[in-house]
Parts: C-alpha cells; sequence; structure tokens
C-alpha cells in the first residue's frame, strides 16, 4: 500500500536527517528561531501553530485537537499532496515559517480513499533529492539560511523580489476549490505531469468539494511570505552530476541543461553570456513550438529552450529587447512591414487579400497606429501609379537603417514603446502589445507564452483572455482559445 | 562576457601547453589572452611535411559561443587557404562551430586540413583548380612554398628557382614573394605571369 509505504519513507527521512551531520547543522540553525506555521481547517478558520525544531505532527494534532475540540484521531493533515504521518518531524518535511498546512477532519474510514497502488520502482517520489544527496562539499553557496540549496530540485523565475533564478517550491492544490486539501493518488514524474492541469488525479478532502484534479504550481523558496506564483524553470536544475559547463568548463551548482540528447549542461553566468552574445547578434530563432528561442550551443537538434521565461535571466532591460526583437520578427516572418513615419515604426502585418494593392494605412487603431498612409513597396507616401526611382534608393536606406538600428544595440529607429505595442492584424484586426498585458482585474502584467488564449493571473488568480482582455468565458473558449 | 572567454583561453592554453603534443603549439601575445599565435606542423606524407606554420588566433568576445578568428600569417599553397590573405576556409571556424569545441580541436582541424584538402570547397579558387587539373605541379608548389615561406627540409625545386630568377630580371620592381605568386598562380608559365603583372601596372 501507498501509504505504509510513504510512513516508511518518512520514518527513513527523519532518522537519515537525524544521522547525517548536515541534518544537524540544519537543525541546530533553526533552533533558536522557531517557526509559525498556519494550519488551515476551514476557509476562515486558520491557527497558528509555533513549531520548535522537534515537532511532531502527532503534537500539532494534539494542540489543534484541544482547539477545535474534533478527537485528534480525527485530524488529518495534508502538505503538498500528501498527508502527514504523526511521527514526521514538520521541520524535516520543507516546511517554512507562515507556511500553510492544512487540516481536515477524517472524511470517511481511510480504507475507502481510492489511493491505486504505487510501484516505488516506477515511482519517482517528489523527496527523491534526499536519497541523492551530496554531502561532500563544504564551499557550496547556499542562497537563503534556511535553504539547502543541495536538496532543491526545483528553479523559478523570481520576479519580484529576487529578480533572479531562485530555488522554487512545488506546490499542489485542488483544482476546483484551489485550496491544499487534495490528496494525490501519484506522484509527478516529469515535467509535463506538473504543468498541465489537471493530468494527475487526486482527491479533495475538503468537505464541500468533490474535485479530483490537480493543479501545480510554484513559489519562489528564497522568501516568505510569497503570495506571487514564479515561473518554473524546467531546464535550470541541481547539477547532481557534477557535469562541467560545456562553455567555461567550471562545475557549478546550478545549471541550465539543454534538451537535447547528449543534455548539455551550461553554468547560469555562461547561459545569461550566450543568450546576450545571440541577442546581440539576433540570432535567436522563431519556432513554432516554444516562440523565439535559443538552442543548444553545440548546434544539437532538437534542443529548443522550450519557456522564454529561461531569458529572464537577461535582466529586466534586455529581456524587454528580446521581448521587442521576437515581435519585430515575427512581424518580419510574416512579411509585415514597419511603420516608415520616424517617432512611429509600428509593426504593421499586412492583409494578404490586399495584397495587390501597395497602399498600407498606419491606422489608429486604440490611439497606437500614427494614421501615415504609405506605399509598401518605397515606403514613401501613398501615390498612385508606379514608384519614383529614387524612392526605391530611399526606401534601401530606410531599410538598411532600421536593420542597422535594431542590430547595434543602442539606436534604435524602432520606437520601444511602438514596438512593444506592435500592431498585427490578419483579417480579425487583433492588437497585441508584444508578449505581456495587465491583467485586467490586478493589472499585474502578464505575459503570453505559447499560443494558449487562456490567462491566469499570477496575483488575484482571475483567469482572463487575452484577446477580450476580461474574464474568461466559454465562448472565448468557442471562438479563439488558441491561435 | 569576455571574462568567460578568458578564462575558457586560459584553460585550453594549459591544456594545450600540458598535453605535450609535438606537432601543435599555442602561445600567448604580449600577454594579451584573447590574442594568441598558433603552430602547426606540417604532417607526414604532405608537400608540407617539416614546415612550420604560423596561424594568428583572435578570440572574439563571445566566445566559445562564437568560434574564434584564425588566419595563417605563414605563407601557403593550399585550396582551402587564400595564397594572398592566410584566410582558412573551415566549417569549424563558421557555422559548424560548437561552443564544446577548443582551440585544441582547431589546431588538429587545421593539420587534418593540410593532410586532406577539400578542393570542392576552396578558399583560394586558383590554387583549388591546379589541384584538380594538375595535380603533381601543385604538390611541387606547395612543396616549394613549404620550403620557402615555412623552413621545410630539402632542396629547392631549380627549375622554379630559375624561373623566379628570369621573372625578376624582367620586372625588377617586384620582390621574391611576388615573383613566386605570380609563377604559381599561372602554373609556372613565365610568359603568362610577366604578362599578367605589366596588365595590371
Ligand atoms: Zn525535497
Ligand atoms: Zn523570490
Ligand atoms: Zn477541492
Ligand atoms: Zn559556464
Ligand atoms: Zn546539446
Ligand atoms: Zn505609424
Ligand atoms: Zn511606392
Ligand atoms: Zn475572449
Amino acid at each position: 500500500m501507498a501509504t505504509s509505504w510513504l510512513a516508511w519513507f518518512l520514518e527513513a527521512l527523519s532518522k537519515f536527517l537525524n544521522f547525517i551531520t548536515f541534518g544537524k547543522m540544519l537543525r541546530e540553525e533553526i533552533e533558536d528561531t522557531d517557526l509559525t506555521v498556519n494550519v488551515k481547517f476551514s476557509k476562515d478558520l486558520i491557527i497558528p501553530v509555533k513549531i520548535s525544531s522537534d515537532m511532531t505532527v502527532q503534537q500539532i494534532k494534539d494542540q489543534l485537537a484541544s482547539e477545535l475540540s474534533i478527537p485528534q484521531q480525527e485530524l488529518r493533515i495534508i502538505f503538498a499532496g500528501k498527508e502527514l504521518m504523526d511521527q514526521t518531524i514538520l521541520q524535516d518535511f520543507d516546511v517554512g515559517d507562515q507556511t500553510i498546512l492544512h487540516a481536515v477532519k477524517q472524511k470517511q474510514a481511510q480504507t475507502s480513499i481510492s489511493i491505486p497502488e504505487v510501484n516505488a520502482e516506477t515511482t519517482c517520489p517528489l523527496s527523491d533529492s534526499i536519497v541523492k544527496l551530496q554531502l561532500t562539499d563544504s564551499d557550496r553557496k547556499t542562497l537563503g539560511s534556511s535553504i539547502d540549496i543541495r536538496r532543491v530540485h526545483f528553479f523559478v523565475f523570481c520576479n519580484d523580489p529576487c529578480k533572479q533564478v531562485c530555488p522554487g517550491k512545488l506546490r499542489v492544490r485542488c483544482a476546483t476549490c484551489l485550496q491544499g486539501t487534495l490528496l494525490l493518488q501519484e506522484d509527478p514524474q516529469c515535467w509535463e505531469d506538473v504543468l498541465s492541469k489537471g493530468r494527475l488525479k487526486g482527491k479533495c478532502q475538503n468537505d464541500s468539494c468533490t474535485g479530483s484534479d490537480a493543479e501545480f504550481f510554484f513559489k519562489c523558496a528564497a522568501h516568505t511570505p510569497n503570495t506571487d506564483n514564479a515561473a518554473p524553470l524546467e531546464h535550470v536544475k541541481n547539477n547532481f552530476q557534477e557535469v562541467p559547463c560545456i562553455a567555461c568548463q567550471d562545475i557549478s551548482q546550478i545549471v541550465l541543461v539543454f534538451p537535447c540528447e547528449a543534455s548539455h549542461v551550461i553554468c547560469l553566468e555562461c547561459f545569461l553570456a550566450y543568450c546576450l552574445s545571440r541577442l546581440n547578434e539576433r540570432k535567436f530563432v522563431q519556432t513554432d513550438l516554444f516562440g523565439y528561442t535559443l538552442a543548444c550551443p553545440v548546434n544539437c537538434a532538437d534542443s529548443f529552450i522550450k519557456d522564454a521565461h529561461h531569458f529572464r535571466v537577461l535582466g529586466y532591460e534586455q529581456y524587454q529587447r528580446y521581448q521587442r526583437f521576437a515581435t519585430e520578427d515575427f512581424i518580419l516572418k510574416a512579411g509585415g512591414v514597419f511603420c516608415p513615419r520616424p517617432g512611429c515604426g509600428a509593426g504593421i502585418l499586412l492583409d494578404e487579400t490586399l495584397s495587390k494593392c501597395n497602399k498600407v494605412t498606419c491606422s489608429r487603431i486604440e490611439g497606437q497606429g500614427c494614421g501615415f498612409v504609405f506605399c509598401r513597396d518605397c515606403l514613401q507616401g501613398a501615390h498612385i501609379g508606379p514608384c519614383q526611382e529614387e524612392d526605391v534608393a530611399e526606401r534601401d536606406l530606410t531599410l538598411a537603417m532600421q536593420r542597422e538600428d535594431t542590430a547595434g544595440g543602442t539606436l534604435f529607429m524602432v520606437d520601444e514603446d511602438r514596438a512593444s505595442r506592435s500592431r498585427w492584424d490578419k483579417s480579425s484586426r487583433i492588437t497585441i502589445k508584444g508578449t505581456t498585458k495587465p491583467c485586467p482585474k490586478c493589472r499585474t502584467p502578464t505575459e503570453r507564452s505559447g499560443g494558449c488564449m487562456h490567462m491566469a493571473c499570477g496575483r488575484c488568480d482571475l483567469e482572463w483572455c487575452w484577446i477580450c482582455q476580461a474574464e474568461w468565458t466559454r465562448s472565448c473558449q468557442g471562438s479563439h482559445w488558441f491561435g | 562576457m569576455a571574462n568567460i572567454a578568458m578564462q575558457r583561453i586560459r584553460r585550453e592554453f594549459k591544456e594545450v601547453v600540458r598535453s605535450d603534443e609535438q606537432s601543435i603549439k599555442l602561445e600567448l601575445q604580449e600577454d594579451n589572452v584573447l590574442s594568441l599565435t598558433g603552430y602547426i606542423t606540417g604532417p607526414e606524407k604532405t608537400p608540407y611535411e617539416g614546415g612550420r606554420f604560423h596561424v594568428q588566433i583572435t578570440i572574439p568576445e563571445t566566445y566559445p559561443f562564437n568560434p574564434p578568428i584564425v588566419k595563417f600569417t605563414t605563407k601557403l599553397w593550399h585550396p582551402n587557404i587564400s595564397s594572398q590573405t592566410g584566410v582558412i576556409c573551415l566549417d569549424i571556424l563558421k557555422d559548424q562551430w560548437a561552443a564544446a569545441m577548443t582551440l585544441r580541436i582547431v589546431l588538429l582541424s587545421l593539420q587534418a586540413l593540410l593532410s586532406a584538402a577539400e578542393p570542392d570547397d576552396p578558399q583560394d579558387a586558383v590554387v583549388a583548380n591546379q589541384y584538380k587539373t594538375k595535380h603533381s605541379l601543385f604538390q611541387q608548389t606547395a612543396r616549394f612554398w613549404a620550403q620557402t615561406f615555412a623552413g621545410a627540409p630539402g632542396p629547392l625545386n631549380p627549375d622554379f628557382q630559375k624561373k623566379i630568377d628570369k621573372f625578376l630580371e624582367v620586372a625588377p620592381r617586384a620582390d621574391r614573394h611576388t615573383a613566386i605568386q605570380q609563377l604559381s598562380n599561372f602554373d609556372w608559365n613565365i610568359d603568362k605571369a610577366i604578362e599578367d603583372v605589366y596588365k595590371s601596372d
């Protein structure tokens, strides 16, 4: 049975942590600063519990039982999709200050919870990293005082306040009631399990909820409280195998592993240098599946970075530039033009049905275009009849300047602000502001990655539509789910 | 960015020094890590045998994500190397470069290029043409160049020597380098070589 296996595992884990030195160090470090965890019993009932270094789940239950006047045996504590066993020492289980635990009253007899048997051979539990711990090094960097970087398997890009790659915490909740009261049927085994909502099933222990879909999300582990969800970086990994960086050949703790067959490893510093050099050369590649991206520097097949969030290591300004290049590249690839009027530079996708006509209007949609009407061929004001020869020469000069300016990286003919609102329209006259739009409720800028129009705000949890910029509805789903 | 390049070059430099390979060598130019000189010994059983060829290596700031800029500073008669400028046509120095490659691999690849030319992807069309149509003359010319410019051993081809002297008599303003270049370009046909010099005057 999975539960007994889990119990065995947790027991082994706590013994393990007792024996090894860093476990002691970790414990000593925390000793003088007791943590407070919040035990959430229902929507409105949250009980803060001070936990000391060796407090077990059983002791917490005792404390709660008296406060809630529920028999101790009927209480169950759920954390990160798992039920915590009585003998578990809480601080060994990746619990930090202000962490929320979920307490539920036993719903039914325990045997009726349908947890299929888990094959220990094929299942890779999240806590797997503990087994792979390397304890040899003394000089490895640690990111926060309470995080042991050697235990971290997940990394995120934390936008606020860290503005860097941080250890991440994977969390799971019931996709229906959004509470952490879901007991998972099985552990996630791969990124797809985690990144696609509802792929893994469980059973929500919330009395009023019948939810069975799991929803995973990530938090930055470097600080508490952390209200914002952080973008998971699936290619960033802990370098347990001590593979040297392909570029500088140093062995770094945190590395990026390309999805190529050879799994080439690059340290984050070199990855930044790599991104910058390719950005300056405008050598990112526009791909159908992963957008504007980079392949492994060894030119391996199938090695594209799958998610644009990885390029956030570029820093805010360069990342903006990356997004602008991506937009411009998209427009040029699709046969669009940039408005030639100085200071405008709006990107315009040409309507293919109008291809016989060379007149292009930089239309004033939502106050974005400048209204200039020009000839697509010579980029001069619209005219009747063939282009003047000197105008064509002028166009080549304009194009050359546009190209030079964007390649040089300092001077931009394409106005920053305009370009970020680059307008492209096929038949539907869709306006897209680069790849970022504010959440319609809380105005948090949200990026769209991939083709789906269904957005979920990381701050206010609103699900909204990229196109309508309003709450996501069934009709959005019907008419423009993706595109 | 440049410090990744520098750090990497320092390592690679040590790698080449430590490897103790006889046929390749690497030297720093005036303590500037981003500018180096490489040496390659001409491979056996080639016209380049026994010669010592210098290459100038410039490391871009974006190394190793972009290839080093490498050219021969020793004059060389080879289809994939410009006989005038020393510029090299080698795919790993262009689009086939990969961040995992090193200067050691570059030098060994250049050595391999001296053993096995690729006349169908030439840098120097004149040399490539001679390589394909008058192979024995190509080999004698390449040998003569290696002896003259790279210190390869053995007696110089007396026929070539005579033609050079005659060329210099007729065109006294030209130097020995120019004479060798011109004569080689015209398959050692002295009349055509001289005619061309006057044409370009
Ligand atoms: Zn863990
Ligand atoms: Zn953070
Ligand atoms: Zn639920
Ligand atoms: Zn590195
Ligand atoms: Zn690779
Ligand atoms: Zn305009
Ligand atoms: Zn025109
Ligand atoms: Zn919609």
